[in-house]
């Protein structure tokens, strides 16, 4: 019963965007337009960062954690936060408001990069016969990044589109912002050089994306509200 | 509107191309081999043979069960499980019982412990050795003559595979058999079905060494030594056969050696021909050592004085046999006898005498050297056995590898051979002379014997599997020439009475399977978390209303929308 396997960890990995999109009023206006364009982005932006990785980085003997390396990979990582600049502010959108086209972009970055990083992997191992708990951490892992790329893009749209905000706020943006587009890196931190077994890391990942959703939904929400 | 559907049209093409190229992408991709298993085994299956049409041995190669571990509940159904058997701890009753009854079983794994694969080095285990000696032998004696209708495999015991047949063991203790409901580990072997080799080649080879020609063109007497190289097991891919005949073998090559020394000078060549053969077939009723005889003309066989045969001479402590098919009291047979017991006094080990009668009728060939005595040749053979073997007895089984045989006693044994053959040429019984003493230049070398039975131990060697220029017989062959003047190669097949079937090895794919129970848990669990993000997600952007609006549908809603 492999593909069932196969079968049941896709609808664990793409099914809540699907939900999501549907829930939420994204679908009764109609920004499915936003997020395909918000995910050709995400591939460009893949490109480029596969370029950069390739030319900058060496190939590492063993499989232990090198700071230096690691500080590249978060620099180049910051060229995703570019590329959601890009797709926020710079692609014609349609008159949807503000609340919905940082969720539609977030939306179509998260699909991208889970069909991009994780369908591959699912559709070559899950059918085989031998069972792992792999696909099924690799699941949870792509619910707790559509959660991040929320944040982020919502953050995102605190920072560029939104022109008046609360000067006391906006450092604790920026600095959020800052921890969820290096949130890669420290998970690659956990795994490598703490040598974390996976349910933690996953565990860490759900619980520090809802963290974050939270804080961004708080900042989101003080910002709604006009300055006194 | 016309103009977009021109547009649609060329974009068409496009689309259509593009749908042909991700129908060929997805083909690909779902040719992929399933993903890689946790565990991966060398395994070697029993051999699978027809005498006389009778069918024995493994019937199957292809193996897709779950894995089952004694003891099981009485009375059930095993049809579908591959039982996992130690060797060790093997009940042979029980293996008895269920293969005589004739049950349906999924397969049969046999796990080999690996101290037969290395030499063990302490002697104080000497209890276990003897008692798994005698449990691997009886075990092949009744796997190769049944017949099986499952596949059957044998594999050393590792860390994985014993990991695997204790978490077996432990799910099997729970009362449930793994099925593919309960899930489990699933034993899956991926060979094609065995064909029958076709038409299987013996080779035999044989060594000339030209004597000292005097005066007189008289036809010079020959002496034979014999030793036959091919084996005969359970799983033919382990049949290395280092005692049956690895050392028979090994001491031909070195008497070959030590004689061709002495025959480089025309000064030390003696008035003999040494005729120097390793035959095959020899568990098949000495088959080709009958073909080779037979090849002979007659004047060459009636040169022969006598021949010697080795069969086995590599783990002995101080007594060998000479068995013989004339009787004792024969002069010829006496004169032999009596070279070597002279020779066997001074090294300190006794050489006994033991008589068989052939039986022409009987198509039994129990010894060598009762082929050669079939066409009138003088011969004997040489051996640690002391009872003549049955048939597919003492050819090379499980237990016949490297580190029951014991080096010493092979120097011994061509001591024994090339200084009774010695003194018999240069005519010097009853001269207190030797010939091969230790630290001269004709000593037996140890290295030499070292690394040749090393080899032979390495390479399994049963002749339906051994094609017409196998790198054993080709390594053979050059070895050979290098001792004698003329090498020849002989191809014969076997006698009808024995067709093989290949298939002899293959890798084990130890999958660890989970139940469809857990894939429809995690189904239920999945959907319910869907529709729980659903519902939350609704109630938080568009309200409770919408909720359950969306499950009411009342039709005045269309109205409403309108």
């Amino acid at each position: 019963m492999t593909v069932f396997h196969f079968f049941n960890c896709a609808i664990l990995t793409f099914g809540p965007h699907a939900v999501y999109y549907s829930a939420t009023p994204l679908s009764e206006y109609d920004t499915i337009g936003t997020s395909v364009k918000a995910a050709i982005v995400y591939l460009g932006t893949t490109l480029v960062k596969l370029i950069c990785l390739a030319t900058f980085l060496k190939v590492p003997e063993n499989d232990s954690f090198d700071p230096y390396q690691e500080l590249l990979k978060a620099l180049i990582g910051f060229i995703d936060v570019a590329g959601l600049y890009f797709a926020l502010t710079q692609l014609i959108h349609r008159n949807i408001s503000q609340n919905h086209k940082f969720q539609a972009v977030g939306l179509g970055w998260a699909f991208a990069d889970s069909v991009l990083h994780r369908l591959a992997p699912l559709w070559v191992g899950a059918r085989g016969l031998e069972f792992t708990w792999e696909y099924i951490f690799q699941g949870i892992e792509a619910n707790a990044n559509l959660v991040l790329n929320l944040s982020l893009a919502a953050l995102g749209s605190l920072m560029w589109l939104r022109k008046n905000k609360p000067k006391t706020l906006i450092p604790i943006i920026y600095a959020c912002a800052g921890v969820l587009a290096t949130m890669p890196s420290i998970t690659s931190y956990l795994r490598r050089a703490l040598g974390w077994h996976p349910p933690k890391v996953v565990a860490f990942e759900l619980a520090s994306s809802l963290v974050m959703a939270f804080i961004s939904w708080q900042l989101f929400a003080a910002c709604q509200r006009p300055s006194i | 509107m016309a103009g977009r559907w021109r547009g649609g049209g060329g974009g068409g093409e496009v689309v259509g191309s593009i749908y042909s190229v991700l129908a060929l992408v997805l083909i690909l991709v779902a040719c992929v081999e399933l993903g890689d298993a946790a565990t991966a085994v060398d395994v070697y299956r029993l051999i699978q043979y027809d005498l006389s049409g009778a069918p024995y041995g493994s019937r199957l190669a292809g193996l897709n069960h779950h894995a089952g571990a004694a003891p099981f509940a009485p009375g059930a159904d095993l049809s579908r499980t591959v039982v996992i058997l130690p060797v060790r701890e093997l009940n042979l009753t029980f293996l008895q019982e269920y293969i005589t009854s004739k049950q349906p079983l999924g397969g049969l794994l046999f796990l080999l412990p690996q101290d037969i694969r290395h030499k063990s080095a302490g002697g104080n285990k000497s209890r276990n050795v003897g008692l798994l000696r005698s449990i691997l032998s009886e075990l092949e004696q009744l796997l190769i003559h049944v017949n099986l209708p499952y596949p059957v495999y044998f594999a050393y015991e590792d860390d994985k595979i014993n990991a695997v047949l204790a978490d077996v063991r432990r799910g099997d203790a729970t009362g449930q058999p793994a099925t593919a409901t309960t899930g489990g580990y699933k034993l899956v072997v991926s060979t094609p079905e065995p064909r029958k080799a076709s038409s299987p080649t013996i080779t035999n080879i044989q060594g000339w060494l030209p004597g000292l020609v005097g005066d007189g063109t008289t036809q010079l007497p020959t002496i034979a030594v014999v030793a036959s190289y091919d084996t005969f097991g359970a799983a033919p891919a382990l049949s290395v056969g280092s005692d049956s005949n690895g050392s028979g073998v090994v001491a031909l090559l070195e008497i070959a050696r030590l004689f061709s020394r002495l025959y480089s000078s025309p000064k030390t060549r003696g008035r003999y021909n040494l005729l120097f053969g390793l035959t095959s077939g020899g568990p098949y009723n000495y088959n080709g050592t009958m073909k080779w005889l037979r090849s002979f003309d007659q004047r060459l066989r009636e040169s022969i004085e006598y021949a010697v045969c080795l069969n086995s001479v590599g783990s002995w402590n101080n007594e060998l046999w000479l068995h013989v098919s004339k009787p004792p009291e024969n002069v010829y047979i006496k004169q032999v006898y009596e070279s070597f017991s002279e020779v066997a006094n001074e090294l300190g080990v006794t050489v006994g005498i033991k008589h068989k009668k052939i039986n022409i009728s009987n198509p039994r060939v129990a010894w060598e050297h009762e082929q050669f005595s079939r066409v009138r040749v003088t011969a004997v053979t040489l051996s640690e056995l002391s009872v003549a073997p049955e048939l597919l007895q003492s050819t090379g089984g499980l237990y016949d590898t490297r580190h029951i045989v014991d080096e010493t006693a092979i120097h011994r044994s061509i001591k024994l051979v090339a200084e009774s053959l010695a003194r018999h040429i240069y005519g010097c019984e009853g001269k207190n002379i030797q010939i091969f003493a230790d630290n001269s230049s004709l000593a037996v070398n140890p290295s030499y014997v070292k690394s040749w039975l090393d080899l032979l131990s390495r390479t399994p060697r049963v002749a339906p599997f051994l094609s017409k220029n196998d790198p054993i017989i080709s390594a053979l062959k050059k070895e050979l020439s290098d001792h004698t003047d003329e090498v020849h190669l002989q191809h014969e097949s076997i006698d009808g009475m024995f067709s093989f079937y290949d298939s002899t090895q293959a890798t084990l794919n130890i999958y660890q399977v989970a139940s469809v129970t857990f894939d429809l848990l995690l189904l239920l669990a999945l959907g319910s978390y869907l529709i729980l993000l659903f519902s939350f997600l609704v109630i938080t952007t568009r309200g409770l209303d919408d909720l359950i609006n969306m499950f009411r549908r009342p039709p005045s809603r269309k109205a409403k929308a309108a």
